[in-house]
């Protein structure tokens, strides 16, 4: 992939974050290059969605550091906002208002005065033309994903944080989803997603990570990293016939259930 | 999705005019938004001003004043809570949009509904009254409802920012309602008496109550009306200041 050259978009560096004294990310670092679709995984309560929010300037970490193309969340949150696109794994938007008056607030937030037709032809994009005049909360669940995808995506980030982002969606849209993040790859983008499906962090992600307790516990291709686990005792102990991502995630992370 | 590593900053312009355009829309189509600013003081006026049994600028003052309350104490202060708790400022917080603005935009919707209520409630009054006000009376109630605008949108600001749960802001709101209109009415009869007359010139509605008062002539400038506007312009710095030191952005 010519890593070497490649420059790193994104980096967060020995991230600490602690809610009370509970910590919920603990010295994870990874980076991700420019035109990289990278995957972050790990078990509920793993630390994803918490390590999401330092780099979307939601949350201020202990220690560490997250630096944005450059610039840092915490000093220059508004610069770094400006380049991400975000999809939230829990958002929800003002309850009055139609899609369409949300995707126009959003657009505008954005710095984007999109006319009605364009904005009709966004949510068009998302096969929600018809819903344009609901509030978002009577979409279904799928349709609330797609609708928060395009509200990330409204002003083609150079980088766009999914949280879960196909969680809910029927097979069409998750393809859809899978077909605009190769696109968005080809344009030059990257993007940082977080999944818990193997299949699709196999079918899309370049590299992914994978997180338990806050901590690295694995990081590389899909593919490398069931090359390199093959052998781990504690993951010829969860695979059945040939070693999957999924098994390497199982083996890596222990079987039990997160609360 | 495109390389261009300068994603430009958006005009603040443009981002005002997207938050005030979304907040005024809300509260249009909010039906609880219409009852607590429209309607609730109609009735109030149109209640008290039945029996005639105060002066028209008191009743008007007083009907103007509790539609400030319930606009701020139960409309502004809940709906701040709910978008909270439901996730609808960490998706604004994403963008990039200050915080201030997403606060000053819902304020200012806040405070022009606020005045052009007040101007409905004096028009409705002085029909009901037949009496005519002049332009300088509409002024200066405009200016009293402004500073009682602010001192309810403070305390409700003081209210969202030492309070988390929405459940609870919405009943401490109710209740601080109520207990704020009785020791005004109760007060300003004086039936309880001049030191509780006294106390109720220094809360927020009696203070309010005596300032509309005030201007309408009713009663020349005295001490009780400078003790009105000095009470009102420290609830709002107080207020103010622990509803933005103490304010929390995150719903949990
Ligand atoms: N607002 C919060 N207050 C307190 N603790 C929190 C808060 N948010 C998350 N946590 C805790 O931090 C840890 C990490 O949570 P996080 O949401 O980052 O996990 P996650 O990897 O995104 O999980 P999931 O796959 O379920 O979305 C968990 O133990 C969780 O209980
Ligand atoms: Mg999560």
């Amino acid at each position: 992939m010519g890593d070497a050259e490649r420059p790193a978009i994104l980096e967060v560096r020995e991230l600490v974050v602690r809610y009370g004294s509970q910590t919920a990310v603990d010295g994870l670092g990874f980076s991700i290059l420019r035109g990289e679709i990278f995957g972050l995984l790990g078990p509920n309560g793993a630390g994803k969605t918490t390590t999401l929010s330092v780099i979307e300037g939601l949350k201020k970490p202990v220690s560490g550091s997250v630096s944005v193309d450059g610039a840092s969340p915490i000093h220059a949150p508004l610069a770094v906002k400006a380049k991400l696109g975000v999809q939230l794994q829990a958002s929800s938007f003002q309850a009055e208002l139609t899609i369409e008056q949300l995707a126009r607030l959003h657009a505008g937030l954005y710095g984007l005065d999109l006319p009605r037709r364009a904005l009709r032809d966004r949510l068009a994009d998302v096969g929600l033309e018809q819903e344009a005049a609901k509030p978002f909360k009577k979409l279904s669940g799928g349709q609330q994903q797609r609708f928060s995808l395009m509200v990330a995506t409204i002003h083609d980030p150079p980088i766009l944080l999914l949280d879960e982002p196909t969680s809910g969606l029927d097979p069409q849209s998750r393809r859809q989803l899978w077909d605009r993040i190769e696109r968005s790859r080809e344009a030059g983008g990257s993007v940082l997603l977080t999944t818990h499906s193997m299949e699709e962090a196999q079918a899309v992600c370049d590299r992914v990570a994978i997180i338990d307790h806050g901590r690295l516990q694995a990081l590389g291709a899909p593919g490398e990293l069931v090359a390199m686990h093959r052998d781990d005792p504690r993951v010829r102990a969860v695979a059945r016939g040939d070693v999957t991502l999924e098994d390497v995630f199982i083996g890596l992370t222990g079987s039990a259930i997160r609360d | 999705m495109t390389e261009t590593a300068a994603s430009p900053m958006p005009q603040l312009g443009l981002t005002l005019r997207s938050l005030v355009r979304a907040d005024a829309t809300v509260l249009l189509r909010s039906r609880q938004a219409l009852i607590l600013n429209f309607v609730l003081p109609i009735i109030v006026l149109v209640v008290t001003n039945r029996g005639r049994f105060g002066n028209p600028g008191f009743l008007i003052g007083m009907a103007i004043t509790y539609g400030l309350l319930s606009s701020a104490l139960i409309g502004y202060s809940t709906t701040v809570a709910r978008d909270r708790e439901a996730g609808v400022f960490q998706r604004l917080r994403v963008s990039p949009t200050p915080t201030w603005a997403i606060m000053a935009s819902r304020l200012g919707v806040q405070l022009a509904t606020n005045l052009a209520v007040a101007v409905v409630v004096m028009v409705v009054g002085s029909i009901i009254h037949s009496t005519a006000f002049t332009a300088g009376d509409y002024l200066l109630i405009l200016v009293v409802s402004l500073l009682g605008a602010a001192v309810f949108l403070s305390l409700g600001q003081a209210l969202v920012g030492l309070v988390r749960s929405a459940t609870l802001i919405n009943a401490i709101g109710r209740v601080l309602y109520i207990l704020l209109i009785l020791t005004g009415i109760l007060g300003s009869t004086g039936i309880l008496g001049d030191d509780f007359k006294t106390f109720a010139s220094w809360t927020p509605v009696g203070a309010l109550i005596n300032l509309y008062s005030a201007v309408l002539n009713l009663v020349p400038w005295g001490s009780d009306e400078t003790t009105a506007l000095i009470a009102c312009l420290g609830y709002i710095v107080v207020f103010a200041g622990i509803g933005i030191r103490w304010f929390r952005w995150d719903p949990q």
